[in-house]
C-alpha cells in the first residue's frame, strides 16, 4: 500500500487486531483458569469431605457420610460420582450414580489430591479428584503397601458450555471492536491527513507560468507549516531561477537581433539583383564579419555556460598573480599604447595564491582588457596585492570611469553595458564582468566593484591564499 | 523620397542604405543619435527609419524631442526590442510603425511606401490621372494602356509629382525629396529628368501631363 492513509490504517488495524487478540486470549485464560480452579477445589472440597469419613472396621472400609445428605451422588441425574478404592485395589464403596460405571483409581501423593480429565462414558466428560489416605489405623499392616483412595468425579459439560460461550463472546466482541475500530482509525486518518490533500491539490494548481503563486491554505496542522513554508521558499527560488533564465534567454536573443538583421538585410539586398563580383565579395565579407560577431557572442556564452556547470575548477596551484597580470597585460599593450595608457604591475613577486591558472588567467585578460578599454585618454592603470591572514586581494584601478554609481551597480549583469547601443556590437557584448565574477566564485574567491572619488573605478579581487 | 536612416550597427546600415537607394529613395545616414535629430529637424524627410539603442542620444528620446518640435515626418522603428510595453511606448511617442529586427527588406520596402503614401494623403497604391496610371507599390507605369518603361530616377521624379496629387512643386522641393545631399548632380538634374519624363509620357502626340508653371517649377495633371 502506498499510500500514507493506507500505511497509517494497515499499521493501526494490525496494531489493535493484536492488541484485542491477545487481550481476548488473556482474558479467556484468566477466566477459564478461574472457572477451572474453583470446579477442581468443589471437587477437591467433596473428596477431602468423603476421605474424611472413610473408616476401616477390620478388613471393610466404609464411608461414615449420610448420603442422603449428598444428593448429588445419587439418582439418575446425579452429576457427581464417587469410588473408594481399598487398598486391595478393589472398589469397596461407590456412589449409586456410577451405575456399572468405574472411576479410575487416581493415586497420588498421600494427603494430595490429583486431578484428571477424562470422559465417564461416551459424551459424558467428567473432572475428578482423588485423595490418597494412609490412615493410622492401617499402619503395621500388611497391606499398609496398598493406600485406600477416594475419587469423586463431577460432570463438567456445564463447565465445557461455559468455557465454548465465553470463548465466542470474546471473539464476537474481539472482532466488534477490530471492526470498530478500524471504522473509527479511518476517520481520524482522514480527517487528519486532510490537509495533506488539500495542500497537494494547491501545489497541482502551480504550473511553471505561474511560479509566482504561493501556498496559502490556513489553518494547516503544526506539524505542516515547516512543510509550507519550505514549499514556499522553494517556488520563490524556482520563481527567481525562470526569471533569470528567461532574461537570460531574452538578452540573448536580443543580441542576437541586431547582427541577424545585418546579415538578412545584407543578404537581400544583394541577392535583390544581379552584381558585379566585387560587389558580391563586399557582401560576402559583410555577411562573414557578422558571422565573426556572432560567433565571438556565442563562444562568450558557451565558456559563461561552462564555468556555471563546472561549481570548482579542478586545478589549485600557487600563482604568483605578478607574473599571470604582466603576462596578461601584454596582449593590451598595443591598444594602451595609442591611446597613451600607463600601466603599472605593484603586486609582489612573492605575493601567491591557490587559484587555477587557466581561469585566473581568464579573469585577469577581461578586467585588463576592460580597463585598457574604458580607461580615459592618457590615462592610468595600476594594479596592487596583498595577503590577508588566508586570502590575497588584488585591486585593478583605472581613472576616468564615467559610470554612475547607479550603473556602478550594475556591472556584473549580463549583457549589460553603460552604453545600450549596439556601436560597439562585436568586441563588448556585457558579458565580460558576469564571467569574471562566475570564475571567481568557482575559485573559491570574490569580485567587488567600486567608484572612488575622481572617476577611479576600482575592481576588488579575493582570492584563497597560495 | 528622402529617407533618413539613424542606425548604429555599421553592417545593417550599409546594407539597409544600399538597398534602399537602389530601390531609389534618397537616403540620409547617421549613426549618432544627436546627429539624427539634427537631421531629422533640419529636414523634411518622407520617412525616418530609427533605431532605439543609440549612442549619444538613444531613439524614444530622440523621438520625443522631434515630436516636441513639431516635426511631422513619419517615423518608423527599427529595433530588436519587441515587447510589447516597448511597442506602446514607441508608438504613443509619436511613432508611425515599428518593425521587429531581424526582417524582410521587402516589408520595410513596403512599409517605407505605404508611410509616404499616408504622408501625402494617398492611400490607393494605384493613382490615375487621365489617362495616366501608376501603380506605387509595383513601381510600374502605363499610358493610354500601354506600360511605359522608366529607369529607377524618372521613376522616382513621378512618383513625387504623382503623390502631390497636382500641385505645382517646385524644383528645390523636387531636389530635397527625391535627390540625395551627397550627390554631386545640381539642381539641372531636374530640369534634365523632367526633360526625359516628358519624353516618355507626353511623346507620340499625346496630350502633355508635365506643364512647367514659370518661376514656380511643375505640375502633373490636365492643364486647366
Amino acid at each position: 500500500m502506498r499510500s500514507v492513509e493506507g500505511r497509517v490504517l494497515a499499521g493501526m488495524a494490525g496494531g489493535m487486531a493484536t492488541l484485542l487478540v491477545v487481550f481476548g486470549l488473556v482474558v479467556y485464560a484468566v477466566i477459564r483458569s478461574t472457572l477451572i480452579h474453583e470446579f477442581d477445589a468443589s471437587l477437591i472440597s467433596s473428596v477431602r469431605l468423603l476421605a474424611a469419613s472413610a473408616e476401616r472396621e477390620d478388613e471393610k472400609i466404609e464411608l461414615g457420610v449420610d448420603l442422603g445428605e449428598m444428593p448429588e451422588f445419587q439418582g439418575k441425574g446425579a452429576q457427581a460420582y464417587y469410588e473408594l478404592w481399598g487398598g486391595d485395589g478393589r472398589a469397596a464403596a461407590r456412589s449409586p450414580s456410577l451405575g456399572t460405571d468405574d472411576l479410575p483409581n487416581l493415586q497420588g501423593p498421600v494427603g494430595e489430591p490429583a486431578v484428571s480429565v477424562f470422559e465417564l462414558r461416551p459424551g459424558l466428560p467428567v473432572r475428578a479428584a482423588g485423595l490418597t489416605l494412609r490412615s493410622e489405623r492401617t499402619e503395621g499392616r500388611e497391606d499398609a503397601a496398598h493406600p485406600v483412595t477416594v475419587v469423586v468425579a463431577r460432570d463438567s459439560r456445564l463447565l465445557l458450555r461455559q468455557l465454548r460461550w465465553l470463548r465466542g463472546l470474546l471473539a464476537i466482541t474481539t472482532g466488534g471492536a477490530i471492526a470498530l475500530s478500524l471504522l473509527a482509525g479511518t476517520l481520524i486518518v482522514r480527517q487528519a491527513l486532510r490537509p495533506l490533500k488539500v495542500l497537494a491539490a494547491e501545489i497541482a494548481t502551480i504550473r511553471e507560468d505561474n511560479l509566482a503563486a504561493r501556498i496559502e491554505t490556513a489553518d494547516m496542522p503544526t506539524e505542516m507549516v515547516p512543510v509550507k513554508r519550505r514549499l514556499n521558499d522553494l517556488l520563490a527560488r524556482l520563481e527567481a531561477s525562470f526569471k533569470r533564465e528567461r532574461r537570460f534567454t531574452g538578452d540573448m536573443a536580443h543580441e542576437l537581433r541586431t547582427p541577424l538583421a545585418g546579415m538578412r538585410s545584407c543578404a537581400e539586398v544583394t541577392l535583390a539583383r544581379s552584381r558585379s563580383e566585387p560587389e558580391y565579395r563586399s557582401s560576402l565579407a559583410d555577411c562573414l564579419e557578422i558571422t565573426k560577431t556572432m560567433e565571438a557572442l556565442v563562444n562568450t556564452l558557451l565558456r559563461l555556460a561552462r564555468t556555471e556547470a563546472d561549481s570548482a575548477l579542478p586545478r589549485r596551484e600557487s600563482i604568483a598573480p605578478a607574473d599571470l597580470i604582466d603576462a596578461c597585460w601584454r596582449s593590451c599593450c598595443e591598444k594602451a599604447g595609442r591611446r597613451g595608457l600607463t600601466f603599472e604591475n605593484a603586486v609582489r613577486a612573492d605575493l601567491a595564491c591557490a587559484s587555477d591558472p587557466e581561469g585566473l588567467r581568464l579573469v585577469f585578460s577581461n578586467l585588463l582588457d576592460n580597463a585598457a578599454e574604458y580607461t580615459d585618454q592618457s590615462g592610468a592603470i595600476w594594479v596592487t596585492g596583498l595577503r590577508r591572514g588566508s586570502v590575497v586581494e588584488v585591486r585593478i584601478a583605472n581613472t576616468g570611469c564615467q559610470l554612475s554609481a547607479e550603473q556602478v551597480g550594475q556591472v556584473f549583469d549580463t549583457f549589460w553595458r553603460a552604453d545600450a547601443s549596439r556601436t560597439e556590437t562585436g568586441t563588448h557584448f556585457g558579458l565580460g564582468l558576469p564571467l569574471v565574477r562566475r570564475t571567481l566564485l568557482s575559485l573559491g574567491g570574490t569580485v567587488t566593484v567600486t567608484l572612488e572619488p575622481g572617476g577611479v573605478f576600482v575592481v576588488r579581487l579575493v582570492l584563497p591564499a597560495g | 523620397m528622402r529617407v533618413l536612416l539613424i542606425e548604429d550597427y555599421r553592417p545593417l546600415q550599409n546594407s539597409l542604405a544600399k538597398g534602399l537607394r537602389e530601390e531609389g529613395l534618397a537616403v540620409d545616414v547617421t549613426g549618432d543619435g544627436n546627429e539624427g535629430l539634427w537631421y531629422a529637424t533640419s529636414n523634411d524627410y518622407d520617412v525616418i527609419i530609427l533605431d532605439l539603442m543609440l549612442p549619444g542620444l538613444d531613439g524614444l528620446s530622440l523621438l520625443a524631442r522631434l515630436r516636441s518640435q513639431g516635426k511631422q515626418s513619419p517615423v518608423l522603428i527599427l529595433t530588436a526590442r519587441d515587447s510589447v510595453p516597448d511597442r506602446v511606448k514607441g508608438l504613443n511617442l509619436g511613432a508611425d510603425d515599428y518593425l521587429i529586427k531581424p526582417f524582410a527588406f521587402e516589408e520595410l520596402l513596403a512599409r517605407i511606401r505605404a508611410l509616404v503614401r499616408r504622408g501625402y494623403q494617398q492611400k490607393n497604391p494605384c493613382v490615375e490621372i487621365e489617362d495616366l496610371r501608376v501603380d506605387l507599390a509595383g513601381q510600374r507605369v502605363w499610358r493610354d494602356g500601354q506600360e511605359i518603361a522608366l529607369t529607377r530616377r524618372e521613376y522616382v521624379l513621378l512618383e513625387y509629382l504623382v503623390l502631390r496629387g497636382g500641385q505645382t512643386v517646385s524644383r528645390s522641393d523636387i531636389w530635397e525629396h527625391v535627390y540625395e545631399f551627397e550627390s554631386s548632380a545640381t539642381s539641372n538634374v531636374v530640369d534634365v529628368y523632367i526633360g526625359y519624363l516628358r519624353k516618355k509620357l507626353d511623346g507620340q502626340g499625346r496630350r502633355p501631363l508635365i506643364h512647367t508653371i514659370r518661376g514656380r517649377g511643375y505640375r502633373l495633371g490636365v492643364e486647366t
